[in-house]
């Protein structure tokens, strides 16, 4: 055993190595996106993973998407454009996370990494325990790791203090790290200490081409305002709650149409019987994404009453659709629109129907078809994989180290902790040697590349824009 | 790159890569709203102790109900002087109340002697019960698990309030402080179990129920009535449990002299100290709070 060990792994490191250097700028990728939240499952975080990879895949590199098994929906799937997705047969325990294990996920992850014949794992999202675990074993085998953040984290309450130490103890080692805001580049590197020059921040995109205006504008003889979002806490359902009757009662040509579902629909449904608001205020309940579209463009204005929030998507579809936005202003809001595109208020009754009243102002200075092309030009998926791409070329630059050079970084995360956190990487490092010995890579077989799709699709204008996740 | 030239960098996500910086180009404004230590209180040493004092209280109040098991245990206390002792401390309970509690009213009264009396038949009743409830069970067992039920109880407690409400309180009990009585409870079944008679083990629970389930009422209806009563109560309560248990035992008394001491002097200037640690970060990364009350 001492031989395999002792050995076997050098001349895998060196082989590694030598690889390493081939990879350069320019050079192709191979690239495994790791998270817990994919397709089937709705959000920010997947649709961001979902067209990433899309356009990665456009731009020649080779991605594989790694998730938890979702129902029955579990081993190897290709979705849209040849994108590989495993489905790894972990079940999630709580809200779509796998119950953290540290190191049992060790052999699947690095068979993964062996087969697809990896340079690059890209973990998505603070919260994803399947990516924490993916990104350190990715560290104990020495691969290029790259980690997104989607979202804001607070510093006080004893669940944000220890998922701050988690995410402290991923960027301890990390390559480079993306965020999708400034102000969520911010708040990563107040948490986890890492250096703010690691960190890129390459936002989220909007497929323009799937969001477009209603054909013909819309009358202004009755005002639309459209909201759609889950209806929580968080998302400031109980603002809306406060400013909808004061917005129906200042403005007797305003209606309402409230999309999504969520503990606090009771209350926007109390609401409206209080206030005899049945005929202004439509509830949808969920509304599935693909027919997102056609109800943001019944609308004119776009509401917006998130508590927290590093980006919003939500927005970008809303003014893709050529609706006027009206956001609380908080998080990353304030710098994904030009401000003559949304107007910001603070979180409270008072200024957000001051809000509305200016929006309903600018409203006939608004061309919804001259915003659907601003926005083409402001964002689109296919920038923000040339500039994630670049991150991925920092990343294969950085120097290659091995375990003694790297635990140093663990030990400065904290007096326990971080010592805590080097016993981990010490026993996954003897777990990698035991599954070296156990299942030795030769005896791992590579996937061959077969890479038809894009090479079909390249007639095709952009691929990235083809609709939907057929699956 | 031309410092004259480009444009200057912009905290803003739209438009693609800003012309001339890199991606993680961390600008001079990078952090600047951010705001440290904004809501800090700053804690009076005096007002501490003085709060502490509340902990102090019940922890006396504990140590005279375990005095007391002990006592009957031993068969010092014979069980009339229990019931006279029961009696006499509802009497002083009921009397106590009427007078903090605000506003004062017969039917309120009639509400608590009805319940009480409910509540006494039934004990009596199921005493029978409780005396021989753990007879299978060893001594031992039964000293261990009731001293853990009281860590537990004392642990858990809700210092703060009163678990059993007085009327037309707003907010319901956490379950924290239900599950320290609940502890509190079963470990005075656990101890009644060992009594030699019947009327032993319903003047012992009659006592240790009256003392875990209407003390922290009452001391919480004095403390709001009159903060001066609540000192001169909770230093008099001291004195007493100091008293009693350093006839009862030593090394009991040296435990709980050291414990009073520590809640009330060494904490309270334990955490001024640690104050000046105290390290909070606010930005707008943070989530918002809502500036009116939700009523659901």
């Amino acid at each position: 055993m001492e031989n395999v060990t002792g050995e076997g792994i050098s001349d895998q490191i060196e082989r590694f190595q030598t690889q390493l250097q081939m990879d350069g700028r320019g050079r192709k990728h191979r690239i495994l996106m790791v998270s817990d939240f994919f397709f089937p499952n709705f959000g920010g975080v997947e649709s961001h993973i979902y067209y990433l990879s899309q356009c990665l895949l456009k731009l020649g590199h080779k991605v594989i998407v790694m998730t938890h098994a979702y129902g029955n929906r579990s081993g190897v799937r290709y979705v849209t454009g040849g994108l590989k997705v495993y489905y790894v047969p972990w079940k999630p325990f709580l809200m779509q996370n796998t119950l953290p294990t540290l190191f049992l996920t060790f052999p699947i992850v690095r068979t993964i990494l062996i087969r697809e014949k990896i340079s690059v794992v890209h973990g998505h999202q603070a919260f994803s325990t399947l990516c924490h675990e993916a990104l350190m074993h990715a560290r104990t085998m020495g691969y290029k790791v790259v980690f997104t953040d989607h979202s804001l984290y607070g510093f006080a309450d004893a669940g944000s203090i220890h998922m701050n130490k988690v995410l402290q103890f991923t960027l301890a080692d990390i390559d480079q790290a993306i965020c999708v805001s400034h102000t969520s580049k911010e708040n990563t590197v107040l948490r986890s200490g890492i250096s703010p020059e690691k960190v890129f921040m390459v936002p989220n995109a909007v497929d323009t081409a799937m969001f477009t205006p209603s054909p013909d504008r819309l009358s202004c003889d009755e005002i639309v305002i459209v909201v759609i979002s889950r209806l929580v806490y968080r998302k400031g359902a109980d603002l809306l709650v406060e400013v909808i009757p004061e917005v129906c009662r200042l403005f007797p040509k305003v209606r309402f149409i409230v999309g999504g579902d969520g503990p606090k629909r009771v209350r926007i449904e109390e609401m409206r019987e209080k206030f005899s608001l049945q005929d202004r205020v439509e509830m949808l309940g969920a509304v599935p994404h693909a027919q997102v579209r056609s109800v943001l463009i019944s609308g004119h204005i776009f509401l917006n009453s998130s508590l927290t929030e590093a980006f919003c998507i939500a927005i970008l579809e809303a003014a893709s659709c050529g609706l006027l936005t009206v956001s609380t202003r908080v998080g990353g809001v304030p710098e994904v629109l030009p401000d003559d595109m949304v107007v910001l208020a603070e979180p409270a009754p008072e200024d957000m129907v001051r809000a509305v009243r200016k929006a309903i102002d600018m409203l006939p200075g608004i061309d919804p078809q001259v915003m659907h092309l601003r926005m083409k030009k402001l964002y689109s998926w296919d920038d923000v994989a040339k500039r994630t791409e670049i991150v991925y070329d920092r990343a294969m630059q950085s120097p290659q180290t091995d375990l003694l050079e790297r635990l140093p970084r663990y030990l400065r995360c904290g007096a326990w902790a971080g010592k805590l956190f080097c016993l981990v990487m010490i026993i996954n490092y003897l777990l990698w040697c035991l599954l070296e010995y156990l299942q030795p890579t030769e005896g791992i077989e590579e996937v061959p590349d077969i890479r038809p799709v894009h090479a079909r699709l390249e007639s095709v204008d952009d691929t990235c824009e083809t609709q939907g996740k057929g699956i | 790159m031309n410092n004259e030239s480009r444009p200057k960098w912009r905290k803003v996500a739209y438009g693609g890569r800003q012309p001339g910086y890199d991606d993680n180009h961390t600008d001079e404004s990078f952090l600047e709203e951010m705001v440290m230590n904004a809501n800090v209180v700053k804690r009076d040493l005096l007002k501490v102790m003085i709060d502490s004092v509340s902990i102090s209280q019940y922890l006396c109040i504990v140590a005279l109900v375990v005095s007391t098991w002990t006592y009957t245990l031993n068969l010092v206390i014979d069980e009339v002087t229990l019931l006279k002792l029961d009696t006499s401390l509802l009497l002083a309970g009921f009397s106590m109340l009427l007078l903090t509690a605000s506003p004062f009213s017969l039917k309120l009264l009639s509400k608590y002697v009805l319940n009480t009396s409910f509540f006494i038949s039934g004990l009596y009743v199921l005493a029978p019960i409780y005396q021989t409830l753990t007879r299978s069970i060893s001594s031992d067992s039964i000293w261990a698990l009731a001293v853990c039920l009281l860590l537990v109880h004392l642990f858990l407690h809700d210092y703060s309030g009163s678990t059993i409400r007085p009327p037309g309180a707003l907010n319901n009990p956490k379950l924290t402080s239900n599950i320290s009585l609940n502890a509190s409870i079963v470990a005075s079944v656990l101890v009644a179990s060992r009594l030699p008679s019947r009327l032993h083990v319903f003047a012992i629970m009659l006592f240790s129920l009256q003392i875990f389930l209407f003390v922290p009422l009452v001391a919480f209806c004095v403390k709001k009535f009159s903060l001066r009563l609540h000192l001169l109560f909770s230093f008099a309560l001291m004195i007493m449990t100091l008293g009693v248990t350093y006839q009862l035992h030593h090394m009991f008394f040296i435990l709980l002299l050291a414990l009073l001491v520590f809640i009330s002097i060494v904490c309270p200037y334990w955490l001024i100290r640690i104050q000046e640690y105290k390290f909070e970060i606010n930005g707008p990364w943070d989530e918002a709070k809502l500036c009116f009350d939700i009523t659901e």
